[in-house]
C-alpha cells in the first residue's frame, strides 16, 4: 500500500502529482483540485507545467498573486515564561506556530487532513501499517548547515519515549517501537500494533525533524521555512526569511514576529489599531466586530475542538444511566450556539467526530433539547428536585457560558445546578476529570483514531467520564489495521454510536477556530482543520500586499 | 545625632534580612500549598504518571520541602539565584532581560505621579473646605475609582484604533528616537498615574491637615503666620513621616502590582513573569521575584522612614 | 491635647460648614442608597440575573432592559441589582477588618516594647511585600472560593497598608509631649492608644480607609479577571464591569453602568467618610 496521499479516486495518479506541485506552489488543495477539472483540457493543449501553474496560483488566491517581501506581527492568545522552542514540550498555539516555523515534520496535513510528503519524500507499509519505511528529500540543510539523515530522523522521535524529556505527545508515540536507520536515505518505523494512520500522526507539530543530539533548543535550528533570530519566552520571537528554504520560492515574508497577548480585548484593540497582523481565539462577539472593521478580516474553522460536559459514571450521580441521558438532553444546543458561540460553530450530538472528518457518521439522530423528557429520565434515576454541583472554569474554553445555560435550562426540569467556578490555573492537573460533574476541552486530534484511543477507550488515562466498553475498545484495535475503507467506515460509525448512547460525556456543540487578520495579508484562505493559523503552518503560506 | 543615621540604616538593614528570610518561608509554605506541583503543571493536560514522576526527580522535586528550601536558602545567601524549572534558563537571566523594562516603567510613573499627587494634595490642604479642595477631591476619588483595565483598554480604544497616535502594544525594543519613547510609554504610564496619584494626593491632604488642626500650628495661626508658609513651614515638616510612607507603599506598587498593566499593553516586565512562575509553580523563579518586589519595598520604606526622622528630630533619639 | 483654646473660626468656616453639609448629605445619599439595594435589591430586579432575556448582546436602553443587555443577553438592571451586594457587603466588611486591624496594631505597637513592636513590624512588612493580587491568588487556588475566604485576603493584602501609615502617624504622635505625659501619668496602653493617640490620627485613617474601600471594590474585580471571585451566574460589580468589557468600543451601557456604579459607590463612600471626620472635629469645637 503505497501512500501518496492523494487517493480520491476519481483523480489519477499524474493528476495528484500536478495538484501536489501546484499547492507547492502556493495553492490551496481545494483550489488546486478546482482547477484541474477546468485545466484538464488546458493542460493537454499548452502541456506546459510552469504556466498552468501560475493561472492556477493567481485565480485560486483571490488576492492576487503571492509576492515576496514584508513583515508582519501575529499574537497569539497566550504568553508565558514557560514558551519553549523544543517541539516536544509545546503546549499552546504560539509553541506550535514556531514549530512549523522553524522545523519541518516527516509529512504534513493539506487541508483534508491528509499526511503529504514533508522532509520524507514518500512512505510506505508493506503490512497495512506494522512497518513503515520513509525515503527522505535529499540536499535539506538544517539552520546551521548540517545536512538531513537518518540520524535526525531517529533522534527526534525517540527523544519523545525518555520520560524526563517531558514530550505532549508520550501517548500518541507509545505505539512507536524504535525507528531504524535503513540507509542513507531511509529510515523504517516499527509499530507495536499496526497503525495505517502513522504519516498524519507524524505531520503534528511537536514531531518536528531537530538535528541528532539536540539539548539546547533556544536556537531554534530545524529545516523549515524562517529562522529563528530572537526568542525571548513571554515577550516575543522574531523569524527572518531560510534564505537557504528546501521549498523553492517560499517563504514569502522576510519576517514573523511573533508576540503573546493574553487579554481578548487587548487582542482586538492591537489588530485594529495596526500594532498587529493576524490574531487568535476570538469569542464570537468580538468577531462581529472585527469583521464589521474596514481593513481587517475574520477567519473562522471548524476543525472539532469541543467543550464537554463530564459525567464521571464511576461517581453519584453519573453512575446512573438515566441520569447521564437527561443531561445531554437538557442542552438547548441551538441556544449555546447562538448565546455562547454567536453562531460561531456547529451544533454536535454528544459524539466528538466532527463533520468536517472523513469518518464522520451522518446517520446518527440528533438529540434535541427536550426537559420534558429530561424531567421524566431524571425522576427514573431518582434525583428529581436534586442540587449538584457543577465544576466550571475558564480554562475549558465557554465551559462558563455553557455551564450557565445548562443552569436555566435545567431548572426547567426541576434539577438544581450550582455553578462552581474554579481558577484557570491548574485546572487541567487539580480539576479535570476529579469532579462527578465538570467540563473538559478537547483540542482537534489529527486523526479520529487518536481522538477516540485517548479520550474514550476504556482505562486510557484521559478518559474523561471513566467510561468503558468491551465492544467499543474491540473496534478501536480492530479500526486500526482494517485495510478497507469502507469497513473501516462502518466501524467508526458503530463507535460514534455508542458513544452518543452511552458514554458520560456530552457534547452539546463543536467550537469554531476564529482568527482575525489585516485584509493586507494574502493567501489566507488556505485552511487547516486542526487549529487557528491554518493549522500553526501559516507561515510558508502567506505573503503580505503592502 | 550624627552617628545615629548610619546606626540606624545598619540597624534597618538587619532587620531587612529577618524580613526577607520570613517572606521566603511564607512563599516557599503557600506554593507548597497549592495544588499541583511544577511537574504538572509543565506536562500539562495530557501527561502520563511516568512522565510526572520522572519529571519530579529530574527537578529533585521528589525530595522533602525542607531539603528543597535548604537548597534554595543556601544557593540565594550565594548569590545563586537557581534555575527556572518550566523553561531551564536561570532564573538570574529572566530577571536580567525584565527587571530594567520594570524600573524603567516605575522611575517614570514616579517623576510624573509623585509632583503631581504631592502638588494636588497641598493645595488642597492650604485651600481645605474651598471649592479647589472639593474639586480635586472629586477628581481624585474618580481617578481611583474606575478599574486600571478599564482605564488602560479606554485609552488604548481612544488613542490606538481610532485617534491612531499612539501603538496599542508597548515594545521595548523599538524604541529609536525620543517621540518612539513618549509615543510607548504614554499609555501605561497614564493609566498607572490614575491609580497611583489619587492615593498618594488624598493621604498628603489628610496628613497635612492632622496637623493643621494640631495645637502647634493654632499657635502660629494666632502668631500671624500667613497660611502658605503655616502649611509650607509648619505643617509639612511633621507630615512628611505620613506622606513618605503612603508614598513608599503606592511605589512599591509599581513592581509587582501593575500586571494588569503589562498584561494589556504586553510589557514585558516582572509582574507577568511571577504569575506565570506561580502557575507554573515555578519555585526559583517565585522566590527570586518575592525577594525582589521585597527588597525594593524595604529599600522604599527604608527612605521613607529616614525621612520621616530628618523631619523630625525627636524622632531621632527613639 | 488642650483643643478649648482654640478661638472659633472665622467667617470661611461657615460657607466650609455649609460644603461640609453638603457633602455629609451627597456622600450619604450615594452610599446609603447603595446599601439599600445590596439589602433589598434582589427583590426589586425585574429578571433573575442568570435568565437569558435578550437576543441582542449590548443592547442599548429599552422600556424592558432600562440599562441594556450584557454580552450574552441578560438584562444589567437585574445584574447589577442583585450584584451590587456582593461589592458592598466584602468591600465594608474587609475594608474596616483591614484598618481596624491594621491601624489597631499600629497605634499599640509604638506602646510596646521594642522587640515586640520590631516583631509586628516584621510580620506586617512580610505580609505587604506579596503583591495582592498574587495572594488572593494563591489563597484561592489553595483554599479554594468562598465569600469569607476572599474576605480574608483582602485583610491580609490590605491590613498591612493600614498599619504602615497609622504606625507612621503613631510613633510621630507618641514622641509629643502630652503622650509622654499620659505615659508618666501611668495610664496604660490602650487608654493612650485610643484616647490620646486615635484621636489625633483619625483624619488620615480614615481618609486611608476609604481609599482601602476602592481598593477592595477594585481587587475583587481584578480577581474576575483571574477566574476568582463570586460563582457565576452571579457577579460583582467590578467583575461586571470585566465581562463586558467587549463592548467598550460600541460605548455599551453593559460596561458604563457598572463603572458608574462603582464610582458612586466608592465616591460616596469617601464622600462619607470625609464629612465624618470633619464633623468630629466641628463637634469639638
Amino acid at each position: 500500500m503505497k501512500h501518496d496521499k492523494n487517493d480520491d479516486r476519481l483523480v489519477s495518479p499524474e493528476q495528484s502529482l500536478e495538484v501536489y506541485r501546484a499547492m507547492q506552489r502556493g495553492l490551496s488543495r481545494r483550489d488546486a483540485l478546482k482547477m484541474l477539472g477546468a485545466a484538464g483540457v488546458l493542460m493537454a493543449g499548452a502541456g506546459s507545467l510552469p504556466g498552468v501553474g501560475r493561472a492556477f496560483a493567481a485565480d485560486a488566491a483571490g488576492q492576487g498573486t503571492p509576492k515576496r517581501g514584508g513583515r508582519i506581527r501575529v499574537a497569539a492568545h497566550s504568553s508565558s515564561a514557560a514558551e519553549t522552542l523544543d517541539p516536544a514540550k509545546g503546549a499552546t498555539a504560539i509553541d506550535y506556530v514556531r514549530a512549523f516555523t522553524f522545523y519541518n515534520g516527516l509529512t504534513q496535513f493539506d487541508e483534508q487532513l491528509h499526511p503529504q510528503p514533508c522532509l520524507a519524500e514518500t512512505f510506505e507499509t508493506t503490512d497495512n501499517g506494522g512497518h513503515w519505511v520513509f525515503t527522505l528529500r535529499q540536499g535539506v540543510t538544517f539552520h546551521n548547515g548540517k545536512s538531513l539523515t537518518p540520524e535526525d530522523v531517529v533522534y527526534s522521535i525517540m527523544r519523545h519515549k525518555e520520560p524526563v524529556v517531558g514530550s505532549k505527545v508520550l501517548s500518541m508515540v507509545e505505539q512507536i517501537e524504535s525507528v531504524r536507520r535503513v540507509d542513507q536515505q531511509r529510515v523504517e518505523f516499527n509499530l507495536v500494533s499496526p497503525n495505517i494512520e502513522l504519516p498524519a500522526l507524524l505531520a503534528v507539530s511537536h514531531l518536528v525533524i531537530v538535528p541528532d543530539g539536540t539539548t539546547d533548543f533556544s536556537q531554534g535550528i530545524g529545516t523549515g521555512p524562517f529562522t529563528c533570530q530572537e526568542f525571548a519566552p513571554g515577550v516575543r520571537s522574531v523569524a527572518v526569511r531560510n534564505e537557504n528554504y528546501w521549498r523553492e520560492g517560499r517563504p514569502y515574508l522576510d519576517a514573523i514576529e511573533t508576540v503573546g497577548i493574553s487579554d481578548e480585548s487587548a487582542r482586538v484593540n492591537a489588530l485594529l489599531s495596526g500594532d498587529v497582523q493576524m490574531i487568535n481565539n476570538l469569542s464570537g462577539r468580538n468577531a462581529d466586530r472585527i469583521g464589521q472593521m474596514e481593513g481587517s478580516q475574520i477567519k473562522a474553522t471548524n476543525s472539532g475542538n469541543y467543550t464537554d460536559l463530564i459525567m464521571r459514571v464511576d461517581q453519584q450521580p453519573g453512575s446512573r444511566p438515566e441520569f447521564v441521558e437527561a443531561m445531554k438532553y437538557l442542552f438547548d444546543r441551538e441556544q449555546i450556539k447562538r448565546v455562547a458561540l454567536r453562531g460561531y460553530g456547529e451544533i454536535a450530538n454528544d459524539q466528538p467526530i466532527a463533520p468536517s472528518s472523513p469518518y464522520y457518521f451522518d446517520g446518527l439522530p440528533q438529540r434535541e433539547y427536550d426537559p420534558e423528557r429530561a424531567a421524566s429520565l431524571l425522576k427514573k434515576a431518582g434525583v428529581a428536585g436534586a442540587r449538584t454541583s457543577l465544576v466550571v472554569s475558564p480554562a475549558a474554553n465557554y465551559s462558563e457560558e455553557m455551564g450557565q445555560l445548562l443552569q436555566q435550562s435545567a431548572s426547567q426540569a426541576g434539577l438544581n445546578l450550582n455553578l462552581n467556578r474554579v481558577p484557570a490555573d491548574g485546572y487541567w492537573s487539580n480539576h479535570w476529570m476529579k469532579h462527578p460533574l465538570g467540563f473538559g476541552n478537547i483540542n482537534p486530534r489529527p486523526t479520529a483514531n487518536i481522538l477516540l484511543s485517548q479520550f474514550f477507550a476504556s482505562g486510557a488515562p484521559w478518559n474523561e467520564s471513566g467510561w468503558s466498553n468491551a465492544q467499543f475498545d474491540q473496534l478501536l484495535v480492530a479500526s486500526r489495521s482494517e485495510p478497507d475503507p469502507s469497513k473501516r467506515q462502518q466501524m467508526y460509525a458503530d463507535m460514534q454510536t455508542l458513544i452518543h448512547d452511552h458514554s458520560g460525556i456530552g457534547i452539546p456543540v463543536f467550537l469554531s477556530d476564529l482568527e482575525g487578520f489585516d485584509s493586507r495579508i494574502g493567501g489566507m484562505d488556505r485552511t487547516v482543520p486542526l487549529g487557528s493559523f491554518m493549522g500553526y503552518m501559516f507561515a510558508e503560506h502567506v505573503w503580505w500586499n503592502a | 545625632m550624627r552617628n545615629a543615621m548610619p546606626k540606624l540604616v545598619l540597624g534597618r538593614l538587619s532587620s531587612s534580612l529577618v524580613t526577607l528570610f520570613l517572606v521566603s518561608l511564607v512563599i516557599f509554605t503557600i506554593t507548597s500549598l497549592l495544588p499541583g506541583d511544577t511537574a504538572q503543571q509543565i506536562l500539562g493536560q495530557f501527561a502520563t504518571p511516568e512522565q510526572v514522576a520522572a519529571l519530579r526527580a529530574e527537578l529533585g522535586l521528589d525530595q522533602p520541602p525542607l531539603v528543597r528550601y535548604w537548597q534554595w536558602l543556601s544557593g540565594f545567601a550565594t548569590g545563586d539565584l537557581g534555575m527556572s524549572a518550566s523553561n531551564a534558563t536561570s532564573v538570574a537571566q529572566l530577571m536580567n532581560d525584565r527587571l530594567p523594562n520594570s524600573l524603567l516603567l516605575a522611575a517614570i510613573t514616579t517623576a510624573i505621579s509623585v509632583p503631581i499627587a504631592l502638588t494636588m494634595g497641598l493645595v488642597a490642604a492650604m485651600r481645605r473646605g474651598g471649592k479647589v479642595d472639593r474639586a480635586l477631591n472629586v477628581v481624585t476619588l474618580s481617578m481611583v475609582a474606575v478599574p486600571e483595565f478599564l482605564v488602560a483598554t479606554l485609552a488604548v480604544l481612544i488613542f490606538a484604533v481610532h485617534l491612531g497616535w499612539l501603538p496599542a502594544l508597548s515594545y521595548v525594543s523599538t524604541v529609536d528616537s525620543l517621540g518612539d519613547f513618549v509615543r510607548i510609554y504614554a499609555m501605561p504610564v497614564l493609566t498607572l498615574c490614575c491609580v497611583l496619584i489619587a492615593q498618594m494626593a488624598r493621604m498628603t491632604r489628610a496628613a497635612l491637615i492632622d496637623q493643621l488642626d494640631s495645637a502647634y500650628i493654632e499657635m502660629a495661626r494666632l502668631k500671624g503666620v500667613p497660611p502658605v508658609r503655616r502649611v509650607l513651614r509648619h505643617a509639612l515638616p511633621n507630615a512628611v513621616g505620613p506622606i513618605a510612607n503612603a508614598v513608599a507603599l503606592s511605589l512599591s506598587y509599581l513592581l509587582g502590582g501593575v500586571i494588569i498593566v503589562e498584561t494589556i499593553f504586553n510589557y514585558p516586565g516582572i509582574a507577568s513573569l511571577m504569575v506565570d512562575a506561580v502557575s507554573n509553580r515555578d519555585l526559583a523563579l517565585v522566590q527570586a521575584c518575592a525577594m525582589l518586589f521585597c527588597g525594593a519595598y524595604l529599600i522604599l520604606v527604608m527612605v521613607a522612614d529616614l525621612c520621616a526622622i530628618l523631619s523630625n528630630p525627636r524622632l531621632r533619639n527613639r | 491635647m488642650v483643643r478649648g483654646t482654640r478661638l472659633p473660626i472665622s467667617v470661611p468656616a461657615k460657607r466650609n460648614k455649609q460644603a461640609l453639609k453638603l457633602t455629609r448629605w451627597i456622600g450619604l445619599g450615594l452610599f446609603g442608597s447603595w446599601v439599600l439595594i445590596a439589602l433589598f435589591g434582589p427583590l426589586l430586579a425585574p429578571y433573575p440575573m442568570g435568565a437569558f432575556v435578550s437576543d441582542t448582546i449590548y443592547g442599548g436602553a429599552s422600556a424592558a432592559h432600562w440599562l441594556g443587555t450584557d454580552y450574552m443577553g441578560r438584562d444589567m438592571l437585574s445584574r447589577i441589582l442583585t450584584g451590587a451586594r456582593y461589592t458592598v457587603g466584602l468591600a465594608v466588611a474587609a475594608a474596616l477588618l483591614s484598618s481596624l486591624v491594621g491601624a489597631g496594631f499600629g497605634m499599640l505597637a509604638v506602646l510596646l516594647p521594642r522587640w515586640l513592636e520590631e516583631c509586628v513590624r516584621r510580620v506586617f512588612d512580610t505580609l505587604i511585600s506579596i503583591p495582592s493580587k498574587m495572594m488572593a491568588l494563591v489563597m484561592v487556588s489553595a483554599f479554594g472560593t468562598s465569600i469569607p475566604l476572599l474576605i480574608v485576603a483582602a485583610v491580609l493584602s490590605y491590613a498591612p497598608g493600614a498599619f504602615r501609615i497609622a504606625h507612621s502617624l503613631a510613633t510621630n504622635l507618641a514622641t509629643l509631649e502630652y503622650v509622654q505625659v499620659a505615659k508618666t501619668r501611668g495610664e496604660g496602653r490602650f487608654y493612650i492608644a485610643a484616647f490620646e493617640i486615635m484621636p489625633n490620627m483619625i483624619q488620615s485613617i480614615l481618609t486611608d480607609m476609604g481609599m482601602r474601600f476602592v481598593f477592595i471594590v477594585l481587587l475583587l474585580s481584578g480577581m474576575s479577571f483571574l477566574g476568582l471571585g463570586v460563582q457565576p451566574p452571579a457577579a460583582d460589580l467590578g467583575s461586571l464591569v470585566r465581562e463586558n468589557i467587549g463592548g467598550l468600543s460600541q460605548g455599551a451601557l453593559a460596561v458604563i453602568a457598572p463603572a458608574l456604579a462603582i464610582g458612586t459607590l466608592t465616591i460616596g463612600a469617601n464622600l462619607l467618610i470625609d464629612s465624618l471626620s470633619k464633623s468630629r472635629d466641628t463637634q469639638k469645637e
